[in-house]
């Protein structure tokens, strides 16, 4: 039977010898870290569902685990990410310098991340949450850049202090690390004071507004295939603290009247509608395949935190759902640029164009990772956010619901880019020759993560069932699902027959279309063009500033928020180089007297 | 079941042969406006079905399978729509969001279709209709948001009877703020003048529809159909109190299009910025003016 504890360990030693086979061959060490994870994979599938993996502990003293219906389908969902992303390893990790650290980080990472979800005790969550900023942070510099990784530490440190804080008032007050007992005991300041230091936390892990400056930057710039890991994974651990902040405290504010809900909790639901807002109209203008979806996920982590400010059933369920939905079509997205990137070597858009030609799984692959991302059915996505909008419309949240509709709309906009713009479009002459389709390995794990979009969006009776389970454990009632129907507060949705019909018109267009003359074939390049001779692909290939009159609109504001950190950073240099200009003088005087003045201060009153 | 989707396709059809004939009646009728003597009302069938027959070139697999997408994807959600409160294939499951998303499909084929043809002209198109989307989507959403709130249901036919019910307005009454915002956003859902710049044919060569001809462009036609009928639809039912029977809703259905056709036919095109910034303006003012004086007032007509 498999213990935590013994999964842990195990991925530990497996990073280690990871590390020495990768050292050997690089190919047979990132086999068997795909290995490593699936073994740990199949382990929680088996025994997480059904709850009797074991929590008992032998060999880590100090240390205590908690199995519950939200650790495990968090665990799920992450350790699912992960096992799919392994299988890219042995084609990418040959081009980074430390290829033997990347198998062990990715490892031990994993790692960090069981521990965090299934534990009872601050501390060791505290530890956990610690294990993974660290290991991901050196797998971010291995991409491109050195700053994204600095910026990634930055705001995660900030996000891990800010809670440790919070966990230190808890432990003033019970005594204990112990989870449920700390939040219990919470009342009056110390309530608010630890809301908000969780708050802080689970905003930087999340990426949602104020605190999204490093996501476009550390996503944009890790390596092709920890992309997807750290957006459609890592950021998920975010949601895990909202929901620990945002269900179980329950901080001293007053009630909205009109829509009935706490001020602090309205609060975080406009700074969710802000996300969404500012990460679409950023995503709109990104020219950096990469970065546009790191700001989606800016904006989808506006989703889950909107669903969880809500307290309400359904919108946790679609909350969860949410979870569920981007982690698969973000890590898709992802993966397929990925490929595209393994094959050109960029992810800018506008150097980009027609690999559709030579790459169809891989198009089919984003295809459905978008229309999920954008909320269509019948993909996971459109029920989440059917769900969310339910219970947004049931409070008449009118702010925030315009937000979440401009989000959902917008996304049609953004992710229809990197598609027109890499895949479609003209084919450049550049790739006509080199480009061809990824390999069998790196397909796989892209087909399935496919069909699990397909999965989520018309079979949703099995996902909802478990967050039902969720449900009660936090002490919420259950929704009301069945395999045939969702219900929400005004309406009933039919994923399934939603799935049925779309095929039903899609064959009889397809009929249409296969009864009447068949058509020939002509190049890209045969197009009306107004009369104008055009030789060159490049100049028939429209990508660049995609959106342009719409970006006009907006962007000479687009920089606040990076300036506003720009300009704090220098701030706290400057209060850095003033400290330094009154402590750290040459002159042994200047010391002395500081000394002096230190010593004349700690000993106040006692003289 | 069988019968229930063979009651949706019946409602496809319908829509589609309506609204051609519909269309062409218009086109008589603007052209008296205009002082022409104008086609005769079976004219757009006859485009179609000659388009239809006519061989045509085509620009790889994504160009077919993108028009094949978007057809399938219309048919389908045309499947959901009620007539009447009692000729709707699936009970219960015409939910309003339903038809904002799976249009979406229809009009995600379409642009990918448009796209992959290579012609910059159709890239520049679809990027005008998704940008004109995102304007007129978001204040007609929030007087639907309004409207679901007030009426405890997302499910058009439950809209429909919730606005027949005895001491109940249609909400175009009802909300009269609300009511302008939505003639105006179906006004740049059907791509009517001043907001069709995305199609606007002197300008950028037909917009998304450049490079078709044949039986694409055949296919599109019955999408662009069967769409139009969508929104028409959903106005209808929404706004106008549905329809307690088949004449009914052909004569809302009728009148609504034509004053639309008819406003619009006056009007000049606005920039695609232009466009952005209207909607952004006043319909969204309005939207949300209607929708905080009824939900949290309570001050419904």
């Amino acid at each position: 039977m498999a213990s935590i504890e013994f999964l842990i360990l195990f991925l530990v030693a497996a990073g280690l010898i990871s590390y020495l086979l990768t050292k050997a061959n690089s190919f047979l060490g990132s086999v068997f870290t795909i290995f490593a994870v699936f073994f740990v994979f199949v382990s929680l599938a088996a025994y997480g569902f059904n709850m009797t993996l074991s929590t008992d502990v032998l060999l880590l003293p100090g240390f205590s685990f908690e199995l519950t219906y939200l650790g495990v389908y968090f665990v799920m969902i992450i350790s699912f990410v992960y096992l799919m992303v392994s299988f890219f390893h042995p084609y990418f990790v040959d081009s980074y310098k430390y290829k033997n650290a990347y198998n062990m980080l990715f490892l031990l990472s994993l790692a960090a991340v069981l521990g965090t979800f299934f534990t009872d005790s601050f501390l060791q969550l505290f530890f956990f949450f610690e294990l993974i900023v660290w290991t991901t942070m050196f797998l971010i510099p291995l991409g491109k850049s050195k700053s994204a990784a600095v910026m990634y530490y930055g705001f995660s440190a900030a996000g891990s202090l800010s809670m440790l804080f919070g966990i230190l008032i808890m432990h003033q007050l019970v005594g204990s690390f112990n989870i449920a007992d700390g939040l219990s005991a919470l009342t009056g300041t110390n309530a608010v004071i630890v809301f908000i230091s969780f708050l802080i936390a689970g905003f930087s892990k999340l990426g949602v507004f104020p605190l999204h400056v490093w996501l476009p930057v550390a996503h944009g710039n890790a390596p092709h295939p920890f992309s997807p890991v750290l957006s459609g994974a890592l950021v998920k651990l975010g949601a895990f603290v909202l929901v620990l902040a945002l269900i179980k405290i329950s901080p001293v504010s007053f009630t909205v009247e009109a829509i009935g809900l706490p001020f602090a909790n309205y609060i975080t639901a406009i700074l969710g509608g802000l996300s969404i807002v500012f990460g679409t109209l950023m995503a709109i203008r990104e020219d950096d395949a990469k970065k546009l979806l790191a700001y989606s996920s800016m904006s989808h982590g506006g989703y889950i935190l909107v669903a969880f400010s809500l307290m309400d059933s359904v919108a946790f369920a679609g909350g969860f759902y949410h979870i569920l939905a981007h982690a698969l079509a973000s890590a898709g997205a992802f993966m397929a640029i990925a490929a595209v990137a393994r094959m050109t070597g960029t992810t800018k858009m506008k150097e980009l164009g027609g690999i559709i030609h030579k790459m169809p799984i891989t198009y089919i692959v984003y295809l459905v990772a978008i229309i999920s991302m954008a909320g269509i059915p019948p993909m996971g996505g459109f029920i989440s956010k059917w769900l969310i909008f339910q219970a947004l419309i049931n409070k008449g949240m009118i702010f925030v619901a315009m937000a979440a509709f401009f989000g959902s709309i917008g996304s049609f906009l953004y992710v229809f880019r990197p598609l027109a713009a890499l895949f479609l479009g003209q084919e450049l002459p550049q790739f006509k020759k080199t480009v061809k389709e990824a390999p069998i390995l790196m397909l796989i794990p892209m087909a399935i993560i496919t069909l699990a979009s397909l999965y989520t969006g018309i079979l949703h009776n099995d996902v909802i069932q478990f967050i039902n389970k969720i449900l009660l454990e936090i002490g919420y009632p259950v929704i009301t699902s069945s395999a045939f129907s969702l219900t929400g507060y005004n309406g009933m949705l039919n994923p399934g027959l939603i799935a049925l019909v779309f095929g039903i018109g899609v064959l009889i267009a397809f009929i249409i279309f296969i009864l009447l003359k068949k058509s020939r074939k002509v190049g890209l390049m045969d197009t009306y063009t107004a009369g104008n001779f055009i030789h060159t692909e490049e100049l028939l290939h429209y990508s660049a500033d995609f959106y342009a009159p719409l970006e006009r609109l907006y962007e000479k504001y687009t920089t606040k928020m990076t300036d506003f950190y720009e300009g704090l950073a220098n701030k706290v240099k400057e209060l850095g180089r003033f400290a330094k200009y009154l402590f750290m003088s040459k002159l042994v005087e200047v010391g002395i007297f500081w000394m002096m003045v230190i010593l004349a201060f700690l000993l106040w009153g006692e003289i | 079941m069988v019968l229930n989707i063979l009651i949706g396709i019946g409602v496809a059809l319908f829509g589609f042969i309506l609204q051609t004939s519909v269309a062409g009646v218009n086109r008589k009728i603007i052209a008296r406006v205009q002082k022409r003597y104008g086609p005769r009302w079976y004219q757009e069938f006859l485009d179609i079905f000659k388009l239809l027959s006519k061989r045509s070139v085509t620009h790889g697999w994504i160009f077919d399978f993108g028009v094949i997408m978007a057809l399938g994807g219309i048919i389908a959600t045309a499947m959901f729509m009620p007539i009447t409160s009692t000729i709707l294939a699936f009970q219960n499951y015409d939910n309003f969001f339903i038809f904002v998303y799976l249009l979406a499909v229809g009009m995600l084929g379409m642009a990918m279709s448009a796209s992959g043809s290579g012609n910059p002209f159709a890239s520049i198109g679809v990027m005008r209709a998704l940008t004109t989307m995102l304007a007129y989507e978001v204040p007609f959403m929030i007087i639907v948001l309004t409207i679901i709130n007030l009426s405890g249901t997302s499910s058009l036919s439950g809209i429909a009877l919730y606005q027949q019910a005895t001491g109940n307005n249609i909400f175009l009454i009802a909300l009269p703020l609300g009511g302008i915002v939505a003639v105006l956003s179906l006004m740049g859902m059907l791509g009517k003048k001043p907001f069709e710049t995305y199609i606007a044919p002197a300008e950028i060569a037909s917009g998304p529809m450049v490079e078709y001809g044949g039986k694409q462009l055949g296919m599109l036609f019955i999408m662009h159909e069967i769409t139009v009928f969508i929104e028409v639809s959903l106005f209808v039912h929404l706004f106008l109190g549905g329809a307690t029977n088949i004449f009914e809703f052909l004569i809302k259905y009728f009148l609504t299009y034509t004053a639309v056709n008819l406003i619009s036919n006056v009007n000049g095109r606005l920039k695609i910025d232009q466009v952005v910034v209207f909607f952004y303006k006043w319909p969204l003012f309005l939207a949300i003016i209607q929708a905080v004086i009824a939900i949290y007032f309570g001050w419904v007509i």
